[in-house]
């Protein structure tokens, strides 16, 4: 028995970190050790699967092994798998900036709702089943509504509290959706689906359920209400989790039904998803430009970055779908780093005025170098993952003859350069006020500067990264 | 503009009831499929098929929701100034608590092992469970310190933690995970979800009491 080959990664992809959840719930003093032990066992897990996947190609698992209709379909091609991957990376990540982060009494609660968060991920990317999906929607939600509550300010309740109505209203646009679709077709496997659905008005209300549901959760403007509130008053690492992958999550959800359920979806709604993206994008910028305080300029570039995503739509070519994946990833770990740097910060300076950053450029270095580089790959400058994934954007864009969009392109990396400067030129600034510092733990910031790295790496991995999305062709199949 | 919002609702709530209408309204679904395997699911509830064999994967994850809801309210932190009042029953709840606990708990008992024939099973009986231990909350009892740190968490992961340990045993033997044998498919599905039941109870009457009781003794 091989035991890369043989081995169900799948299933140890969602198990792993759920036995770590309940691992450290029972243990919560070495609560700690078991995350970080958890941590390094899924990114090995994720390494176990990307080899049998590259070996044996793309991959269907019957949970329970009826199959679908009857049972659970869980599917990876590189769409699942380079979610899975980012996910393992960012994961690892947090965990060791939370083991320094969080106090005891804290990281108690932390662990085992982050190691639960984690398998709700995991199973989300792995999942091919719109009910199924469903499920691991609201065991996702509910884990990030909890970390968002942990800090325990009055700001950060009320933030949760909002956050948890959208996230179930959310839900329930999908679930409603999946109903319609379940009663039209008789199954919930997106791939007997995708063969069968055809024009209707049940599946025209199933698209506008769901997009609506999805759009809700990934906060695209003007739905975005309730982001910025959550995203800044949750704790730093936690911040880090939601931006860099809970909305992707919904967003990738969107994806995979758009390209495999509703691909006769009219233009009409393409457009409009096109047209919102553009709003978020200079709407977002010109909001973060304003924000005194950097958690909120943070989120509210979150907010911005998430309207790129949707200019695929309107594009409709592969090429424009793999450019919004790719940004996808390289904003997942350029926003990882962003929001641990401006974790360290608060942790240093106890509080985050972007006014009275008060020389943090020579107190810590790191952190600020670190949240230049995250700048860099946001703004979209080579050589960083986010120049690869705007330069195939404006090759989409160029293609399709919709010249428009590049004006939107443009207009947004100029307004990122114009916010990640006005950061930085604080941090080089005398304040007013002096302030009391704390010491950084020396991991915090090391490993924040080793994501950021990792963001400008995402450049030189441009090949790879490509090829790994064609596997299984997620988003049809290259005329060549 | 509030015109404007109750027109649109109006229009979607139109726009969905003409999707229903137009939908068949009796739909085959994945009934056939369902009768079809009865016979190796080890239950003859078809619901009962579906959620513990057929969509097993489903049912854990959902066990873990609940699990996940437990851990969200408690990692709020203690209730101890909001619901420790110490509760004095009138002699009408003392008295309403001690006839009606011991027939819930044998109606949950009932409901968890009819789930297998008839409608049932272990949400419900768990929830009838709850609904014990929420009236034995009311009636002022509390749990006894020495059960409340590791025995309590352990009653709340078993439902799940033997969920996956039973599904992973299988996996060993060149099946997937959560597929059982046939011949075993029965007393597995009773296995599981008897400490579901049992679980999930705890787990509600717990989500009641609002917060960690070990949190609160402190």
């Amino acid at each position: 028995m091989n035991l890369i080959f043989d081995t169900h990664w799948v299933m140890m992809l969602i198990l792993l970190p759920l036995f770590g959840a309940v691992a450290c719930f029972l243990w919560s003093r070495q609560a700690v050790t078991l995350g970080l032990i958890t941590a390094v066992s899924v990114l090995l897990s994720v390494i176990a699967l990307t080899l049998q996947v590259l070996e044996q190609g793309t991959l269907r698992y019957a949970v329970g092994g009826w199959g679908a209709p009857l049972g659970i379909d869980l599917y990876v091609d590189g769409l699942s798998l380079l979610m899975l991957i980012v996910t393992a990376v960012v994961g690892v990540a947090i965990s060791v900036y939370s083991s320094a982060y969080f106090k005891p009494g804290k990281a108690k609660h932390y662990w085992p709702l982050w190691m639960f968060l984690w398998a709700a991920l995991n199973s989300l990317f792995l999942s091919a089943d719109i009910f199924n999906l469903y499920v691991t929607l609201e065991l996702m939600g509910l884990a990030a509504v909890a970390l968002v509550a942990l800090s325990g300010s009055a700001s950060a309740l009320a933030a949760a509290m909002r956050y948890l109505l959208i996230s179930l209203l959310g839900s329930l646009f999908y679930l409603m959706g999946v109903a319609l679709l379940y009663h039209a077709y008789g199954t919930v496997d997106i791939a007997l689906l995708a063969q069968q659905v055809e024009s209707s008005p049940a599946v025209w209300a199933a698209i506008g359920l769901m997009v609506t549901g999805l759009l809700l959760k990934i906060a695209l403007f003007p739905l975005h209400f309730w982001l910025p509130a959550a995203h800044s008053s949750a704790p730093a690492p936690v911040s880090a989790l939601l931006s860099a992958l809970v909305v992707k999550a919904s967003f990738y959800i969107l994806l995979r039904l758009w390209l495999d359920v509703f691909p006769e979806a009219n233009l009409a709604l393409s457009y409009l998803l096109g047209l919102l993206g553009a709003s978020a994008i200079i709407w977002g910028g010109i909001q973060a430009l304003y924000q005194t305080r950097l958690k909120l300029l943070i989120a509210y570039s979150t907010v911005m970055q998430i309207g790129y995503l949707f200019l695929a739509f309107p594009l409709a070519s592969i090429i424009g779908w793999k450019a919004v994946f790719y940004l996808l990833l390289s904003h997942a770990i350029a926003k990882t780093a962003m929001f641990m740097a401006a974790g360290n910060i608060l942790f240093y300076g106890g509080h985050d005025q972007i006014a009275d950053l008060d020389r943090v450029a020579q107190r810590l270095p790191i952190t600020l170098t670190a949240f230049g580089l995250a700048g860099i790959s946001l703004m979209g400058l080579p050589p960083s993952g986010g120049f690869i994934a705007k330069w195939l954007l404006l090759e989409a864009i160029i293609l399709s003859g919709q010249w428009w969009w590049a004006i939107i392109l443009i207009a947004g990396g100029l307004l990122t350069g114009a916010y990640v400067f006005k950061v930085i030129g604080f941090a080089f600034t005398q304040a007013e006020v002096p302030h009391e510092p704390r010491m950084v733990p020396k991991r915090m910031e090391w490993v924040t500067l080793t994501v950021a790295v990792l963001a400008i790496m995402l450049g030189f991995m441009a090949p790879q990264l490509l090829a790994l999305m064609d596997l299984g062709a997620p988003f049809g199949e290259t005329m060549s | 503009m509030r015109l404007l919002l109750m027109a649109l609702i109006i229009a979607m709530a139109a726009g969905l009831a003409y999707a229903i209408l137009s939908l068949p309204a009796e739909s085959a679904g994945l009934s056939v499929y369902t009768t079809e395997n009865i016979a190796i699911s080890g239950v003859t509830n078809p619901v009962t098929a579906v959620l513990l064999n057929y969509r097993a994967y489903d049912t854990f994850l959902e066990l873990g929701v609940l699990l996940l809801a437990l851990l969200g309210v408690w990692s709020l932190g203690s209730t101890a100034t909001a619901s420790q009042r110490p509760s004095a029953p009138g002699p009408v709840l003392d008295n309403l608590a001690r006839v009606l606990v011991p027939i819930l708990i044998v109606v949950a008992g009932y409901l968890f092992w009819a789930g297998a024939y008839i409608p049932g099973g272990a949400f419900q009986a768990g929830a009838v469970l709850g609904a014990a231990g929420v009236l034995l909350i009311l009636a002022g009892w509390r749990i006894n310190h020495r059960l409340v740190g590791l025995p309590l968490r352990i009653s709340l992961v078993l439902g799940l933690v033997v969920f996956a340990v039973v599904g992973t045993l299988f996996m060993l033997t060149d099946r997937q995970f959560l597929e059982f044998p046939p011949q075993y498919a029965g007393v597995l599905i009773l296995l599981i979800e008897g400490l579901a039941t049992l679980s999930i109870g705890i787990a509600l009457a717990a989500l009641f009491l609002g917060a960690d009781p070990e949190e609160d003794d402190n």
